[in-house]
C-alpha cells in the first residue's frame, strides 16, 4: 500500500481555555477508505475535522501534522487554504435545515461552488449540476435547481449539501454527524447514498459520529476518542468483536439495543385485558389540529387516536418527526388545545376541571421536557427549581420542603451541595436529572417525558435510562415515554405505540412489537435502525439498497 | 405577493383613517382661535361670525371632516388663513425642498452604511473595526443640532468654503454644482445620525450571518470570505435592512424640520413651524396628514419589499 | 455546531470538581464596571453632579443681569462668557443641566413604567392587546420631532409639553418592547414547566416572566435617556421647549446660533455638555446590550 492519503499526525488544538480541545489525534485515511472517528462530546471528534478542512473557531490553535497526498495543510495561509477547500478536502454538516442559503436556488448555490474552483460557468455548470442531484438521487435535478432550501424536506437538503460537496471531485469527505439530524429511515437513505458514491467514485470518507450503529454500517476502520485522544483504532469488525480499551466496550454496552431476530421470538399475548381499574391516562379519539381556521389552513397533527396506559406502566410513544408523538404527550400534560375527543387522567377529564380540582389534577402530573437547559429558570437555583412545586401547591413548612429537596436530590443520584447551583453551572446529564427530580416532587401519578435522553450523550443517556427506570419501578408513576429512537423505548417501555402522520399504526407490548412487528411500517422503521454490529452491515447491505429503491 | 400586499393594507389604512381624524379633531380643540387671529383684537362680533362661517367653523366636527375629505380627494388642500395663499401651492413647494433633502440624505446614509459595514466584515481587522465603533459612536451620540452648528462653524465660519444655509438660488436642476455644495452639509447632518444607526444595525447583521451554518458550508467549498460577504451574507441581511431603513426613514422626516431650521433650508419643516405658531388649520392639517401618509406608506412598503426579498415568505410552503 | 462549544466544556465523567462550567455569567451589571460602561457612567456622573451642585459651583444667578458684560468672551470672570442680555452663561449651563436631569430622570422612567404597565397588560389579555396595539401604531406612526411639534400646538410650548412628549413618545416604545419580550419570554419552556406544575399566572409572571424580561427593557431605558436629551435639545431649539428665561441645554444653544457670528464661543459650553451627557447613556446601553449578548 502506498502512503494513505491523509495522514494526521499528533493533532493537539488548544483554546486560551486551560483544557485543550484535543491533546493528540493521529489518524489515517487511505484513498477510497471509510473511517469513523467516534466520540461523545468533548472528545474533540469535530475540532479534529473542522482543523483538517482548516476552520477552526477564532482563537484555537492547532499544531501537529495534517497531511493531505503527502501536502501538509496546517499552517496554510487563508488563500492557498482556500484553494484546497472543496476542490481537494469537502465537508457535510450535521443540520442539513441551516446548511443551505435560504435565499438562494439549489442552482445557484452549486454553481457557486463550481467557479470557486475556476470551473465550468452558464449552459455547462447548469448541466454539471443536474448531473450532481442526479448523483446524489434527488428526483426532477431539472427542476429542483430553480427551489430554494425551504422548499426540500430534510433528507434532500442534506443530498443537496452532498451535491455541493462532490462539485469539484475532493478526494476527502469529511462528514461531521451528517445523519444525526435526520429521521432513522432517511438516515438508512444517507448511509446507504454515501457508501455508493463511495464505491462509484472511490472518495475517501471521514465520518464523524458518535452512533455506533452507523460506524457498524458505514465504516471500514474506527478511531475511538475521548477527551481529544485516541483511545483505540481498529478495523470495524475487529473493533465491535474484541474492543481492547475499556473505555470502546463501555461505550458498546452503552449502546440501547433492539431485540435480534435470533433472540428467540417470545410469543407475546399483547395488550393485556382491561384490569377494570381506572386506567392512569386514557385517549380516547382525540384530534389535535394546527393551523388556525381562520387562515384556512388546518392541518391534523393527531387524528382519532384511541390508547389507554395502565397505572405503573409505561407507555412508549414512537414515530418519525411530524407523526404527532410529540403533540400526543403535551395533550396528556394539557399543553395543547383538543380539538376531539377527550384525554382523561386518572379517569378525570383535564379540559372539564376548574379551579380547585384542576389544581389537584395538575399535581398528579408531571413534564419532563426534551431540553433540560431550557426547561430550567436561568435564574433559580437547582434547590428552588426543584421545590418550586411545593411552593406553588404550599405544600408544608419551608424545612419540610428543604428536607425534600434533599431527598430528590438524592433520589436522582447528585449531591446535596447541588442545591445552590444555577443551571448554567451542570452538566446536561446533571441538569435532566434535575428536571426528572422537580418532575417528582409532588409524587406525581402520570410522567410525561418527552425525548428526555435525545440531548445527552450515549454513555450519559444509558445512566440517565437506568436511574428513570429504577425510579419507575420503585415509585410506580405510570409514565408517557416519547423518542425517535426505537432501542431506547425498548429499553424502557412496557407498550409501545407507533405513530405515523398523527395515527396510530401499530400498538402493543413492546417486545412483541419490536420483535414481531405486525405493521409494514413498523418493519420498515425497525429495519432503517442501524444496528451497532458490522455482520449485520454485510447480511443487509444490498437488501437495503432494494428497499431504498422501492421507496424511491 | 399581492397577497401579502392585500393582507397588510387594511392596518395600514385604519391607521391612516383614525390618524386622519385625530389630526382634525385635535387641531380644532388647540387653545387660540383663528377667528380672533384673523380678525383682530378690534373687531366686532358680526365681522368675528361671518369670519367663522366663512371657513365653515360653524358646523358640527364630523360634517366639517367629511367635507374636509372631500376637498382632500379632490386636491383641493383649501385655502391658508394667515398666509392668505394656496395650500397646494405653499406644500408644494416646501415639499421639493424637503424631499429633495431628505433623499439625498438617505441616499448618503445608506451608501455610507453599506461601505462601512461590508468594510469592517471583510476586512475583520480590529483597527479598523475599533475606528469605525469609534466614529459610529460618535455619529450617534452627537445630536443633530449639535453637529449642524459644529458643520457650520468649520465648513462656512472658520473655513468659509460651503455656504452656511439656504437654497442654491438657481434651483436644484440648473446649476447642479452649485446645487451640491448648498445641499451638502445639510444632507450630511441629516445623513449622520441614521447613517450611524444604520451601519451599526447592518455591521451586526453581516457579522451575524457570517456565524451562520450556511456560511461555513460555503467556506469548506472554498469559495472566499470576501465572496460570501458580498454575494452571500449581504443578500440574506438585505430584507431586515430594509426594515430599519423605513424605520430610520421616520427619523429623517423628523430630523428634517430640525435641519432645515439650522441651515434655513425652506422646506416643509418651516412651514409646519409658522403654521402652528400662526394657527393655520388648514396647513398645519394637511402637513401633518402628509407626514403621516408618508410614513405609513413608506412602512408599507417596506414590509413589502422586506417580502419579496424573502423566498420563504415569497414562495410559500415547505418540504415536510 | 453544538459540538464546538462541547468540545471545549468539560465532559460528564471523571472527577467532580471537574465537571461543571463554573463560568457563572456575570449579571448584566457588571458591565458597567469596566470599560465602556464606567466611562459612560463617569460621563453622566459628571454631568448629574455638575447639575444638582449648580447652586454652590455658580457664580451667578442663572437670570441676573451684568451690568456691562454684554457678550464678553470667555475670561476669568465668566468662564463661558456672557450672553446679549447680560447674563453669566457659565451660571445658565449649570442650572440648564438641570432641566435635562428632569426630563431624563422623570419623564423617561414615567413614560417607561406606563408603556411597561401597558405592554404587560395587553400582552396577557387580548382585548387590550388589539386596542394598545392600534394605539401604540398611531402613535409611532408620526416621527417623534413632528408628533413634538403637533403636541405642541395642542397644549402650547413650555416644559410641560416636553415632558408630554417624551412620555407619549417613550410609552409605546416600551409598551411594545415589554410585549415582545414578555411573549418570548413565555414561550420558553421553563415557563411551560411552571404552568404544568400547576402556577398560576400570576406566580408566572411574577416569578418567572417579570425578572427575566427585564434586562432589554434596561437597556432601552438607557436608549431612552439619551433620546430624551435629543428631543428637549430639539424642542428647545425649535423654541417649543423651556421658555425664557428659564435655561436648558438645548435653548442656550439655540441663542448661541442666534449669536454665533458675535459670540461663536457661546453654544461651546452648552454643547459639550449635551453631547457629555448623550455620550454617556450611549456607552451604558452599549455596554449593557453587549453584556446580554454574551
Amino acid at each position: 500500500m502506498s502512503t494513505p492519503l491523509l495522514e494526521v499526525t499528533d493533532l493537539a488544538i488548544s483554546f486560551s481555555h486551560p483544557r485543550p480541545a484535543v491533546r493528540s489525534v493521529s489518524v489515517t485515511v487511505d484513498r477510497g477508505e471509510v473511517v469513523a472517528l467516534v466520540g461523545e462530546s468533548g472528545s474533540g471528534k469535530s475540532m479534529t475535522a473542522r482543523a483538517i478542512i482548516g476552520l477552526l473557531p477564532d482563537g484555537a490553535r492547532a499544531t501537529g501534522s495534517v497531511r493531505l497526498g503527502g501536502d501538509e495543510l496546517l499552517g496554510l495561509g487563508e488563500k492557498a487554504y482556500t484553494a484546497v477547500r472543496g476542490r481537494r478536502v469537502a465537508m457535510v454538516f450535521q443540520e442539513p435545515q441551516t446548511a443551505l442559503n435560504p435565499v438562494r436556488t439549489i442552482g445557484w448555490q452549486i454553481a457557486e461552488a463550481l467557479r470557486a474552483h475556476g470551473g465550468v460557468r452558464g449552459k455547462a455548470a447548469r448541466a454539471r449540476a443536474v448531473e450532481l442531484l442526479t448523483e446524489v438521487e434527488i428526483p426532477d435535478p431539472e427542476e429542483r435547481l430553480g427551489w430554494y432550501p425551504h422548499q426540500l424536506s430534510g433528507g434532500q437538503k442534506q443530498r443537496v449539501v452532498l451535491a455541493l460537496a462532490l462539485a469539484n471531485e475532493p478526494e476527502l469527505l469529511l462528514a461531521d454527524e451528517p445523519t444525526t439530524a435526520l429521521d432513522v429511515t432517511v438516515q438508512a437513505e444517507i448511509l446507504a447514498l454515501l457508501r455508493r458514491i463511495r464505491d462509484r467514485t472511490g472518495t475517501s470518507i471521514l465520518i464523524i459520529t458518535h452512533n455506533m450503529g452507523v460506524v457498524a454500517h458505514l465504516a471500514d476502520r474506527v478511531v475511538v476518542l475521548r477527551q481529544g485522544d485516541v483511545v483505540e483504532a481498529a478495523g470495524t469488525r475487529e473493533l465491535f468483536a474484541h474492543p481492547q480499551h475499556a473505555y470502546t466496550r463501555q461505550l458498546l454496552a452503552a449502546v440501547p439495543r433492539l431485540p435480534e431476530a435470533d433472540d428467540g421470538v417470545r410469543v407475546l399475548a399483547d395488550a393485556p385485558a382491561p384490569t377494570g381499574e381506572v386506567a392512569a391516562l386514557e385517549y380516547d379519539d382525540v384530534s389535535v389540529h394546527y393551523g388556525s381556521r381562520m387562515r384556512g389552513r388546518v392541518l391534523p397533527a393527531v387524528d382519532g387516536v384511541t390508547l389507554r396506559l395502565e397505572r405503573g406502566q409505561v407507555l412508549g410513544l414512537v414515530g418519525e418527526s411530524g407523526s404527532g408523538k410529540t403533540t400526543l404527550g403535551r395533550l396528556a400534560a394539557g399543553l395543547v388545545p383538543l380539538a376531539g375527543g377527550r384525554v382523561r387522567v386518572g379517569g378525570e377529564d383535564l379540559a372539564g376541571l376548574r379551579g380547585r380540582r384542576r389544581a389537584d389534577l395538575r399535581r398528579r402530573l408531571a413534564f419532563v421536557h426534551q431540553d433540560p437547559e431550557a426547561s430550567l429558570d436561568p435564574r433559580f437555583s437547582i434547590g428552588e427549581a426543584i421545590r418550586e412545586p411545593l411552593d406553588v401547591h404550599g405544600v408544608g413548612s419551608r424545612a419540610a420542603r428543604d428536607q425534600r429537596v434533599a431527598e430528590l436530590l438524592d433520589a436522582v443520584r447528585l449531591p446535596a451541595s447541588f442545591t445552590k447551583r444555577r443551571p448554567r453551572e451542570l452538566s446536561g446529564g446533571q441538569r435532566q436529572r434535575v428536571a426528572l427530580a422537580r418532575a417528582l416532587t409532588l409524587d406525581p401519578q402520570l410522567l410525561v417525558a418527552d425525548e428526555p435522553t435525545s440531548a445527552l450523550d450515549v454513555s450519559v443517556q444509558a445512566e440517565v435510562l437506568e436511574l428513570f427506570a429504577d425510579l419507575q419501578q420503585r415509585l410506580g408513576f405510570a409514565c408517557v415515554f416519547i423518542s425517535h429512537d426505537l432501542a431506547v423505548v425498548n429499553t424502557v417501555a412496557d407498550h409501545v405505540a407507533v405513530l405515523r402522520a398523527g395515527k396510530v399504526v401499530e400498538h402493543g407490548a413492546a417486545a412483541r412489537v419490536f420483535g414481531d412487528p405486525a405493521h409494514e411500517y413498523t418493519r420498515r422503521l425497525l429495519d432503517a435502525v442501524p444496528v451497532p454490529d458490522p455482520t449485520v452491515r454485510d447480511a443487509t447491505g444490498p437488501a437495503l439498497h432494494e428497499q431504498r429503491e422501492q421507496i424511491a | 405577493m399581492t397577497h401579502y400586499l392585500l393582507r397588510r393594507l387594511p392596518s395600514a389604512l385604519v391607521v391612516l383613517a383614525v390618524a386622519s381624524f385625530g389630526i382634525f379633531a385635535m387641531v380644532r380643540m388647540v387653545p387660540g382661535d383663528p377667528v380672533s387671529t384673523l380678525a383682530g383684537p378690534d373687531a366686532t362680533p358680526e365681522a368675528r361670525a361671518a369670519i367663522r362661517a366663512d371657513l365653515g367653523l360653524d358646523q358640527p366636527l364630523l360634517t366639517q371632516y367629511v367635507h374636509w375629505l372631500g376637498q382632500l380627494a379632490h386636491l383641493d388642500l383649501g385655502t391658508s388663513y394667515r398666509i392668505g395663499g394656496q395650500v397646494k401651492d405653499l406644500v408644494a413647494d416646501g415639499a421639493v425642498n424637503t424631499i429633495v433633502l431628505t433623499l439625498t440624505a438617505l441616499l448618503l446614509a445608506s451608501l455610507a452604511a453599506l461601505v462601512c459595514s461590508v468594510l469592517a466584515v471583510v476586512l475583520d481587522n480590529r483597527w479598523v473595526n475599533a475606528a469605525l465603533s469609534f466614529g459610529n459612536t460618535l455619529a450617534i451620540a452627537l445630536p443633530t443640532f449639535v453637529t449642524g452648528l459644529v458643520l457650520i462653524l468649520l465648513f462656512a465660519v472658520v473655513l468659509p468654503v460651503l455656504p452656511a444655509g439656504g437654497t442654491p438660488p438657481d434651483g436644484f436642476i440648473a446649476r447642479p454644482d452649485i446645487a451640491a455644495q448648498y445641499l451638502l452639509l445639510p444632507a450630511v447632518c441629516l445623513a449622520l445620525g441614521a447613517g450611524a444607526a444604520l451601519t451599526r444595525f447592518l455591521t451586526e447583521a453581516l457579522r451575524t450571518e457570517m456565524r451562520q451554518p450556511y456560511v461555513t458550508t460555503a467556506r469548506a467549498l472554498g469559495i472566499s470570505r470576501r465572496r460570501i460577504v458580498l454575494t452571500q451574507a449581504l443578500r440574506n441581511a438585505l430584507p431586515s435592512a430594509v426594515t430599519v431603513l423605513g424605520i430610520q426613514f421616520g427619523t429623517l422626516l423628523g430630523g428634517a424640520v430640525l435641519v432645515e431650521a439650522i441651515f434655513t433650508w425652506p422646506g416643509l419643516g418651516g412651514l409646519i413651524e409658522e403654521a402652528i405658531s400662526g394657527r393655520d388649520y388648514p396647513l398645519v392639517q394637511v402637513l401633518l396628514l402628509l407626514s403621516v401618509t408618508v410614513f405609513v406608506v413608506i412602512q408599507l412598503l417596506t414590509d413589502v419589499v422586506h417580502a419579496w426579498l424573502d423566498p420563504r415568505i415569497r414562495i410559500g410552503g415547505t418540504g415536510s | 455546531m453544538s459540538e464546538s462549544l462541547l468540545d471545549v466544556a468539560a465532559p460528564e465523567a471523571s472527577d467532580p470538581d471537574d465537571q461543571f462550567d463554573t463560568r457563572r455569567r456575570p449579571g448584566i451589571w457588571t458591565a458597567l464596571g469596566r470599560g465602556k460602561g464606567l466611562a459612560g457612567l463617569i460621563l453622566i456622573g459628571v454631568v448629574v453632579a455638575l447639575g444638582l451642585l449648580a447652586p454652590l459651583l455658580a457664580p451667578h444667578s442663572p437670570t441676573e443681569q451684568i451690568p456691562g458684560a454684554n457678550l464678553v468672551g470667555p475670561s476669568g470672570a465668566h468662564w463661558f462668557g456672557t450672553d446679549e442680555v447680560n447674563r453669566d452663561i457659565l451660571s445658565r449651563t449649570l442650572y440648564g443641566i438641570r432641566t435635562d436631569l428632569l426630563v431624563v430622570f422623570l419623564a423617561v422612567p414615567i413614560g417607561a413604567a406606563i408603556g411597561i404597565l401597558v405592554g404587560l397588560v395587553s400582552s396577557w389579555w387580548s382585548f387590550t392587546d388589539v386596542i394598545a396595539q392600534r394605539v401604540f401604531d398611531l402613535v409611532l406612526a408620526f416621527p417623534t420631532l413632528i408628533l413634538a411639534i403637533a403636541l405642541t400646538a395642542f397644549v402650547g410650548p413650555g416644559l410641560r409639553t416636553v415632558f408630554f412628549v417624551i412620555v407619549a413618545v417613550e410609552l409605546p416604545v416600551f409598551g411594545r418592547l415589554t410585549r415582545t419580550s414578555v411573549r418570548t419570554v413565555r414561550e420558553m419552556p421553563y415557563v411551560e414547566a411552571a404552568h404544568v406544575i400547576g402556577a398560576g399566572s400570576l406566580w408566572q409572571l411574577r416569578r418567572h416572566v417579570l425578572p427575566n424580561s427585564l434586562e432589554p427593557l434596561l437597556v432601552q431605558l438607557a436608549v431612552s435617556m439619551s433620546v430624551a436629551v435629543f428631543i428637549e435639545g430639539a424642542m428647545s431649539f425649535l423654541g417649543l421647549g423651556v421658555r425664557p428665561p428659564q435655561p436648558s441645554l438645548g435653548s442656550l444653544i439655540r441663542d448661541g446660533v442666534r449669536n454665533m457670528y458675535d459670540a461663536p464661543y457661546f453654544a461651546v459650553g452648552p454643547l459639550a455638555l449635551v453631547v457629555a451627557l448623550v455620550l454617556g447613556l450611549l456607552l451604558v446601553s452599549q455596554a449593557l446590550a453587549e453584556a446580554r449578548r454574551r
